[in-house]
């Protein structure tokens, strides 16, 4: 009932004076009398209704299921009971809402007063002291020196410490070495980089659109200049209030700040949804709600929230204020010299630009231009609107359909018309508001009617064309359109005449002109970018706009020179109040609402945004220290990241579902004094990790007892008896790989890159790696990054083999190990345990114990195993490159030198400056772009003896010349040979024999032409084991399962030690 | 507030689910706050399900059901000349459009199947065919996300996920939920997989089965550094270092990690074994046939049997079974290629006695039009477009009802009309027989209780055996 009535007969809305929320009402009823008689289904007027036996049809849309109607029926003969006695009655629940903790008013409590005076630093430590104290706990002691500065260097900045750093606050005597230490490391940039990360949480940041049409470029151009302002924000400690501002409205806060716009990612950087745009503004209340206010203003979208006071129409009260924005991309720096590159690039740029900008004018006349042909339809259209969508996502439309995006536009602007009784569209009022069944009996009537009223009040030339009484709508509408296609007509001739008319001579057609040219006319597609008018197009517009925008912004994203950009909102011109979409369904419009801030924070007497869309006074609403909200968020979260969990465990959830905090008043002890320090981050971190709280060990008390008893009464530690302990996120422990072996590249800001490149190294902090969101990798997903597609309040923590067999078998690890080893190399000493000590002391700062540094000598000096961990198959292949003599039956072969982790090829690019396109795969390859280029795959005999060769090469591309295959022995020149364009031929080899050494090349050219050269070809050789003697020898090579990178390098002893210590525990967990 | 769909009288439900635990699910996830999960996890059935593991195979692209599992001969009466009724979808579609291919009688329930799925057929018996399925738009990415993840548009976690959330996995040494894609991805990538808001390790694991290196099938599997005699010694000393290091402290996450290395190690050999075929013995491989499809059903037979919970075989990349033109040599072609190794995966299943408990689904994101579609200057090219309206899947094995027919479409194959039954439907029966009750599965995310169904959904028991 609540799903299918409740919206109409519910506590907002009595449709005919019926309430369905309480068994009292459903009894009293409304106009038709009672509801339900309790016993009775058969005599209940609500089981008429719903049967749809009587006059009475509800719900109106849909009828409920059988199984539905049952349960009402039983629900009725059982005498109806009502949960509401034993429940909270609507009243209670209001109450209990207005009372609920985190809309109150954030206060600033008094330090409670504590026995361990001597333990409690800090007003801190006193709130978190005297819930210990009540329970009869007491605080954990102190972290030693070295478990402190892991902690709060990583805490602060995501990086270990460094030995040296270890070494001199273990040592040092100085009684404000801690503070000093922490005033430091808030200094330090890699402060800003490691919060940056846990605000991108939040910001649900990528650096990709998520699913897009291939027409559209899938990368954004501004997030990287988005993560760089976040990272500049948290170093500057940019108030928090301001940071927030900034985020959701820089445009207008600080219209003279170019580079503040960048933070408007926040809103930009979400899922595109394909441009359908509810989803992406829902995805935007989302990220603010959740994101700033801890609230789920997304459970409005359908209906009133469930839980907390947040009624659908402040969900579309916001909505109101992103409807009424669109994108700008704007260029917000400059480029560091002006050089000659400098301006080729800007040339090109503003080519492509003004491609764009003159396409997308061409097509906006181009469409204008078709709807003003078309009027006649469009105004028919508005009989039958529930055949056309808000947006026209699911339908691919050609130039001559009627756009359903137009329709509906024509349907608001119709609206409008008639609020003021336009002359215009009078008369089509008038015959729209006629039943089907009797228009042409009552066309007369109509007609005559229009022609009486007051003279100003109709258009003449409207009142012409309606005189001789229409016999259907489809008729008005078709005189409707003839009228407006001879005012277009008129126009046109008119500007033939003279270019530089401003209006028709008559006024009444002036007044029809108005409607096709106006400033609010209908038929124009608004000036917009791409990204917000596409469904205004036809699929060929729609296609090559996006095309000639994604060159522009390919153009940004690929050229090293590229100033930053970002993408902005900005408001609309024309504003448009929104309107409830009643249970979510945009085609089924409610009622208008204001755009304003929601009532559970801003009371009953709030009033209305007056300024563009409102989006900066929704900003300040947010960013105000009297929002009780905003400040005990963020400093919920900032605790949450030093202790593992937060005082408000659901940290982006502070509704009626949230749990409370576990120290009220500490929490809005924090929040007062993090707004009266002028919303200073820096400010609170420093309270937080100078505390007695945050200092002490992890472990929990030295005595068992005293342990154990803590455990009992409090098992998750929420009053903090002790530190928790925690693992390092996956960004954490990337970095460290790198800091420890002393790679870390720590230069800052910039585009994204992949972070484990294929035939390459990426040493920067993870930070700027590219986040994907269509292709997140699979090492993101193993170690639990945060989704990038949703607001993520908090990271999951599994523990899985994926993560081990990451570890154990990636590259990337075991280069780190080998680089320790190559650092350790350069060092003078050669004694084992003296470098094994340094080991120790670079990736755990400590040294090892005794009996760790015996184990690691028995390590290094137990045998060594000689085999080799290759399929001994993969070594009779080679991968080159070369020209064929054909003649000579001879291949001058070169090996390719370059392997990308899926392919060899001439270098990383691909194609090669030198080597161009030839390049091998496991399945076939490339061609060369000439001859002497030709791909060579060469297998070279293991042993003599008699092989068979089965193999079939194809060419898939119906374009260009085809290639050029062939198989030559060394022994017995070209064995086989033929081109193929567009079709494969199997390439077999009955019997060859072979002596030790002998080769055998499988080469393909591109023909005559460079032109779509790519080709496959999968070779099975065997040769059968009796023919060579028997034994454990190999029967067959399979290129495709044999193909295989280069050779792999066995780690070392050391090195294999040194990757032991980087999988450790104790590198992954924090104390 | 009175809840329609539960049992009256009860008070207050939603509360006491939630004293009881059960709101957060009564799957364990104890520690689950604000979408975390820490620390081990108790998965556990509301019920016994008859089924305890799911294959599906996706005809990405959308397969015709008129030309497959729902016959219409009223379409040759009409051949050429428009229907009574065309409803909007994709692209204009004009006049009736008969299939091309024969259908026949099959088994002892007589169901006609057409010649594309001849030998599939021979276990009609064994399958219900659900000839009453409805998407809600005519799109290829929503109705994906909507057949795949329950929604249409947000990003919401994948059927798998959920199923592995709720179940578990019942072999740690394997990925919980493979998708195997030939060739590359399907359209919306791995969102067709994606874990949404549970936990990253739900997510399915994307292979592409035209590989045969192990390596390249999953990441990391191999370690190219050092032997397995020299990773043993690696982790005997990390794991030495490791108990150093845990015995001064209490901290459960440490064994968990110590445990992961080893399961990992293990993972390295019986993946590799998992999905080698050659070792299947020669009559297997013949049952299932030559080709990439037969190699990846067979391959997901090997998962299925070794514990893996959810195998998802997409035909290939892109949208092959998309037959916007000409879709008698498309689907002929398509067919062939999958009709062999799925009659010889119910062949194989059943001679191992794993049918009764592994759900086989076959099934697109949609159906497509009964009517010819119409390129943009009006003319025919022999191919239908999308049809959300009414379109068919079929499930078999795991606790259904074989040689069933559920609900229909209408003379034409347009629209369903009989028994219509919504993606949720089906998901909440898959649900079912696994054993969970689609309205009690739920994760609590963003302030509310989520479930794959969304707010609706019935379990179709006329399907259950």
């Amino acid at each position: 009932m609540l799903s299918s009535c409740a919206e109409c007969h519910g506590s907002k809305k009595q449709e005919s004076g019926l309430r369905l929320d309480s068994r009292e009402a459903i009894v009293k009823g409304g106009d038709r009398g009672p509801a339900i008689v309790p016993g009775k289904p058969g005599k209940s007027l609500i089981i008429e209704a719903v049967r749809r036996s009587g006059d009475l049809e509800m719900p109106p849309n849909e009828k409920l299921r059988a199984n539905q109607i049952a349960i009402l029926e039983h629900w009725i003969e059982i005498g109806a009971p009502w949960p509401g006695n034993d429940g909270p009655s609507v009243d209670k629940r209001a109450e209990s809402q207005r009372d609920h903790w985190a809309f109150q008013p954030v206060r600033q409590p008094a330090v409670p007063a504590v026995k361990d005076t001597a333990w409690a630093k800090s007003p801190i430590d006193a709130f978190v002291l005297a819930r210990l104290e009540a329970q009869k706990l007491k605080p954990s002691p102190p972290a030693d020196r070295r478990a402190l500065i892991r902690r709060v260097t990583y805490d602060l900045t995501g990086l270990p410490p460094t030995p040296a750093d270890v070494d001199s606050f273990a040592t040092d005597s100085d009684p404000a070495a801690y503070t000093k230490l922490v005033d430091k490391l808030l200094a330090s940039p890699q402060y800003g980089e490691h919060w940056a990360r846990h605000w991108l949480d939040v910001a649900r940041y990528a650096d990709t659109k998520g699913y897009v049409y291939g027409r559209e470029e899938r990368f954004f151009v501004h997030s990287s200049a988005y993560r760089d302002w976040v990272v500049r924000a948290m170093n500057d400690d940019l108030p928090y209030d301001q940071f927030l501002v900034l985020q959701l409205a820089a445009d207008q806060a600080k219209p003279d700040d170019q580079a503040a716009l960048a933070a408007m990612g926040y809103l930009t950087l979400g899922r595109r949804f394909l441009g359908v745009t509810h989803d992406i503004i829902d995805d935007r209340i989302d990220v603010v709600g959740r994101g700033m206010l801890g609230l789920t203003i997304g459970c409005a979208r359908c209906h009133d929230h469930k839980f907390d006071p947040i009624p659908t129409e402040d969900y579309y009260s916001l909505y109101g204020v992103f409807q009424n924005c669109t994108e700008r991309l704007t260029q917000i720096a400059e480029p560091a010299v002006r050089d000659k590159k400098y301006e080729a690039f800007e040339v090109e740029l503003t080519k492509r630009k003004q491609a764009l900008a003159n396409a997308m004018a061409k097509a906006r006349e181009e469409v204008a231009a078709a709807v003003r042909q078309k009027t006649g339809d469009y105004l028919f259209a508005q009989s039958q609107i529930e055949k056309y969508p808000e947006e026209t996502v699911s339908q691919i439309l050609s130039k001559d359909d009627v756009n359903p995006i137009f329709v509906r536009r024509w349907q608001s602007y119709l609206l409008k018309q008639a609020k003021s009784d336009d002359p215009i569209f009078i008369g089509w009022r008038r015959f729209a508001s006629l039943s089907a069944d009797d228009f042409a009996d009552r066309s007369r009537r109509v007609a005559s009617e229009l022609a009486k009223v007051n003279g100003a009040a109709v258009n003449r030339l409207v009142r012409d064309a309606l005189q001789s009484p229409p016999a259907s709508l489809k008729e008005v509408a078709d005189k409707y359109g003839r009228l407006f296609a001879d005012v277009e007509r008129q126009w046109r001739e008119l500007l033939a005449k003279k270019a530089d008319s401003k209006a028709l001579p008559d006024a009444d057609a002036e007044a029809l002109r108005q409607v096709l040219y106006g400033p609010q006319s209908p038929c124009e597609v608004p000036n917009e970018p791409i990204v917000s008018n596409e469904f205004y197009f036809d699929i060929t517009n729609t296609e090559s706009l996006w095309r000639l925008q994604g060159e522009v912004d390919r153009w940004l994203i690929q050229s090293p020179l590229a100033p930053a950009h970002a993408v902005a909102l900005v408001d609309r011109a024309v504003i448009e109040e929104p309107r409830v979409f009643r249970r979510g369904n945009p085609a089924a419009k409610g009622n208008e609402v204001p755009r304003r801030f929601l009532k559970v924070i801003s009371g009953d007497a709030r009033k209305p945004f007056e300024h563009g869309s409102g989006r900066l006074e929704l900003a300040r609403a947010i960013a105000s220290p009297e929002n009780p909200l905003t400040a005990r968020v963020w400093v919920n979260r900032v605790w949450m990241h030093h202790f593992a969990a937060g005082l408000v465990r659901t940290p982006s959830d502070f509704g009626m579902r949230s749990e409370p905090p576990t120290h009220p008043e500490l929490l809005d002890w924090l929040a007062s004094t993090f707004v009266r320090n002028h919303w200073s981050t820096k400010s609170l971190h420093r309270m937080i990790v100078l505390s007695a709280t945050y200092q002490q060990q992890s472990d929990g008390p030295m005595d068992e007892a005293v342990r154990q008893q803590a455990l009992t009464t409090d098992p998750e530690n929420r009053l903090l008896w002790r530190m928790n302990a925690r693992r390092l996120s996956f960004e954490e422990w990337r970095d460290t790989l790198l800091a420890v072996s002393s790679e870390l590249d720590g230069a800052m800001g910039g585009r994204a890159a992949e972070l484990f490149p294929a035939g390459g190294e990426n040493r920067r902090r993870t930070l700027y790696g590219l986040v994907d969101r269509q292709f997140l990798t699979t090492a993101m997903r193993t170690f639990d990054f945060a989704n990038p597609d949703l607001h993520a309040p908090q990271r999951s923590e599994t523990t899985v083999p994926q993560q081990a067999l990451f570890a154990m078998n990636h590259p990337f690890v075991a280069h780190r190990a080998q680089a320790l080893i190559a650092r350790m190399n350069k060092a003078p000493t050669t004694d084992a345990a003296a470098r094994v000590r340094q080991l120790y002391l670079w990736v755990y700062q400590r040294p090892p114990t005794k009996a760790q540094e015996q184990a690691a000598l028995a390590f290094l000096t137990a045998p060594q195993e000689k085999e080799a961990p290759v399929r001994p198959e993969t070594l009779a292949w080679q991968y080159g490159f070369g020209a064929l003599s054909e003649a000579e039956g001879r291949v001058d072969f070169h090996p390719l030198p370059h392997f990308n982790g899926k392919a060899w090829q001439g270098g990383p690019q691909w194609p090669d400056a030198a080597l161009g396109w030839v390049q091998l795969t496991a399945e076939g390859g490339h061609a060369g772009n000439d001859l002497p280029h030709a791909a060579v795959r060469r297998w070279t005999a293991p042993r003599a003896g008699k092989i068979s060769i089965k193999s079939t090469a194809a060419h898939q591309a119906p374009a260009g010349d085809g290639i050029r295959c062939w198989i030559v022995a060394r022994r017995h020149g070209v064995l086989a040979s033929a081109t193929l364009l567009n079709r494969q031929q199997p390439f077999d080899v009955a019997a060859l024999e072979v002596e030790k050494g002998d080769t055998v090349d499988f080469v393909v050219d591109f023909n005559a032409n460079l032109n779509n050269d790519q080709f496959v070809w999968p070779i099975e050789i065997s040769q059968p084991a009796e023919s060579s003697g028997g034994g454990g020898a190999i029967v067959s090579w399979s290129s495709s399962r044999d193909f295989a990178g280069e050779a792999p390098q066995l780690l070392g002893a050391w090195e294999q030690y040194a990757q032991v210590l980087l999988l450790g525990n104790e590198l992954m967990f924090v104390d | 507030m009175l809840d329609v769909g539960q049992r009256l009288p009860k008070p207050n439900r939603r509360e006491f689910l939630t004293r009881s635990g059960m709101g957060l699910g009564a799957l364990g996830l104890g520690g689950l706050l604000g979408g975390t999960a820490k620390g081990s996890q108790v998965h556990q059935t509301h019920f016994a399900g008859r089924a305890k593991r799911v294959i599906h195979f996706f005809l990405n692209g959308g397969p015709s059901h008129v030309d497959t599992f729902d016959p219409k001969p009223a379409l040759l009466k009409y051949a050429g000349r428009p229907l009574p009724e065309t409803l909007t979808t994709e692209r204009k579609t004009g006049a009736a459009f008969p299939s091309p291919f024969t259908f026949k009688k099959c088994g002892q329930s007589g169901i006609e199947v057409s010649e594309l799925f001849a030998r599939t057929a021979e276990h009609i018996d064994d399958i219900a065919v659900i000839r009453s399925m409805v998407a809600q738009v005519p799109n290829h990415e929503p109705s994906l996300m909507l057949m795949n993840c329950g929604d249409s548009v947000l990003p919401r976690p994948s059927v798998g996920a959920w199923v592995l959330y709720g179940m578990g996995a019942e072999n740690e040494n394997l990925p919980g939920f493979i998708a195997m894609c030939p060739g590359g991805y399907p359209v919306k990538d791995a969102e067709n997989w994606q874990s949404g808001f549970l936990p990253g390790s739900y997510q399915g694991t994307f292979i592409d089965p035209q590989f045969e290196q192990i390596d390249r099938l999953i990441e990391n599997i191999h370690g190219p550094h050092a032997t397995a005699t020299t990773q043993r010694r690696q982790l005997d000393l990390l794991q030495s270092l490791n108990a150093d290091h845990h015995a001064a402290r209490h901290d459960d996450r440490l064994d968990a990690r110590i445990q992961s290395f080893e399961l990992a190690f293990r993972m390295q050999i019986e993946a590799a074994e998992a999905f080698d075929v050659a070792r299947e013995p020669q009559y297997i491989r013949q049952l299932y046939g030559d080709g990439v499809h037969a190699r990846q059903t067979l391959i997901a037979r090997r998962l299925l049997e070794r514990g893996v919970r959810y195998v998802q075989l997409w035909h290939g990349a892109g949208q092959p079974w998309d037959a916007h033109a000409g879709i008698e040599a498309n689907h002929r072609g398509l067919a062939k290629q999958i009709d062999q190794p799925i009659a010889a995966l119910l062949t194989d299943l059943k001679q191992r006695g794993m049918l009764e408990d592994t759900l086989v689904i076959w099934g697109g994101e949609f159906g497509r039009t009964p009517s010819v579609e119409l390129n943009g200057n009006g003319l025919s090219a022999l191919g239908r477009d999308h049809n959300p309206y009414g379109f068919s899947v079929w499930m078999a094995g795991g606790g259904v009802r074989g040689g069933t027919i559920h609900g229909a479409t209408d003379d034409f194959g347009f629209k369903a009309i009989d028994r219509v039954t919504s993606v949720h439907d089906l998901h909440a029966t898959i649900l079912h027989l696994l054993g969970f009750d689609h309205e009690r599965l739920t994760y609590r995310y963003a302030g509310r209780d989520f479930r794959l169904t969304d707010v609706s959904g019935r379990a179709i028991r006329e399907i259950l055996a």
